[in-house]
């Protein structure tokens, strides 16, 4: 059984990075993940092997994911007078990028997310999601689709820059 | 179609997947440009920004064992403190300690008259 440090060590870069992309603001993201590792403090760990723990600990990252986007629905918009100023390019993409995940529906943009960005794998996206491996595997196609017709300039952009990684930058922690 | 696209999903997952269907797919340009895409998808996906180095909160139960250490080592040196002060208040009498020198007390004579 892992105990709570140890649980945080190795996942709190991949909780934050989900979260980063999950709300679309690191400070929250910052704030989210250290409120999944105060609820773990809280609770007994379950006794399980680590695909399975990882599955639990992003089934808290979801839920916290979940009641942020419902709270901020109930917060009234910012204003819209302010003047914005200029962006980069590359702020431009993570701009195009949170919004094009935002429109999605919050299974398929966690299930992406938790392949993509925090490189879980299907079965423990399986577990925190509550869907079998297969359900997961045909989300993440169908949402990869979608985001590819959502973001085709960003990534016709990338394509001319850059080099490419087969790879996620996260290695998976189970098969 | 689709299920040949999937095949690609499924390759970059690192999930079992059949070469010879992976071979077919790639062989058509749609195929090897999906490919493209979404290795681009995925490199335009990866947050910028950095987690901050900050340190797992303790366990509730660890801090209150602390709390409870402390209590205990309190509670022993003011009950060891009182025990002592205790034993040490047996041992000595309580009569006034034997004299080390004796003054004698002289009636008052005065000597000078008023002025």
């Amino acid at each position: 059984m892992a105990d709570a440090e140890g649980l945080f060590a190795a996942n709190q870069n991949r909780i934050f990075r989900y979260f980063c992309r999950a709300v679309g603001e690191a400070e929250a993201a910052r704030d989210l993940t250290q409120e999944v590792f105060l609820r773990v403090t809280r609770t007994a760990i379950p006794a399980a092997p680590d695909g399975e723990v990882t599955a639990w600990l992003f089934r808290i990252a979801r839920n916290l994911a979940l009641d942020h986007h419902r709270r901020r629905q109930r917060q009234p918009a910012p204003s819209a007078l302010v003047d914005e100023p200029r962006r980069s390019a590359s702020q431009d993409i993570n701009l195009a990028v949170n919004e094009a995940l935002a429109s999605l529906p919050s299974l398929e943009r966690d299930v992406f997310l938790m392949r993509e960005v925090a490189g879980l794998g299907y079965d423990a996206i399986a577990g925190a999601c509550e869907l079998t491996p297969d359900a997961v595997r045909s989300r993440i196609h169908r949402t990869r689709l979608q985001l590819r017709d959502l973001l085709a300039a960003p990534i016709a952009t990338s394509r001319t820059t850059g080099t490419g990684r087969a790879a996620p930058i996260y290695e998976r922690i189970d098969r | 179609m689709t299920g040949n696209h999937e095949i690609i999903s499924a390759f970059l997952d690192d999930q079992p997947f059949d070469l010879d269907e992976l071979a077919a797919a790639l062989s058509e340009p749609a195929g090897r440009a999906l490919l493209i895409d979404l290795l681009a998808l995925r490199r335009i996906v990866q947050p910028t920004d950095a987690m901050p180095a900050i340190r797992a909160a303790r366990p509730l139960w660890r801090t209150r064992w602390r709390y409870a250490a402390a209590a205990a080592v309190l509670v022993l040196g003011l009950g060891g403190g009182y025990l002592v002060g205790e034993r040490r208040a047996a041992t000595t009498s309580s009569d006034a300690p034997p004299p080390t020198r004796i003054v004698e007390a002289v009636p008052f004579t005065p000597t000078g008259g008023m002025r």
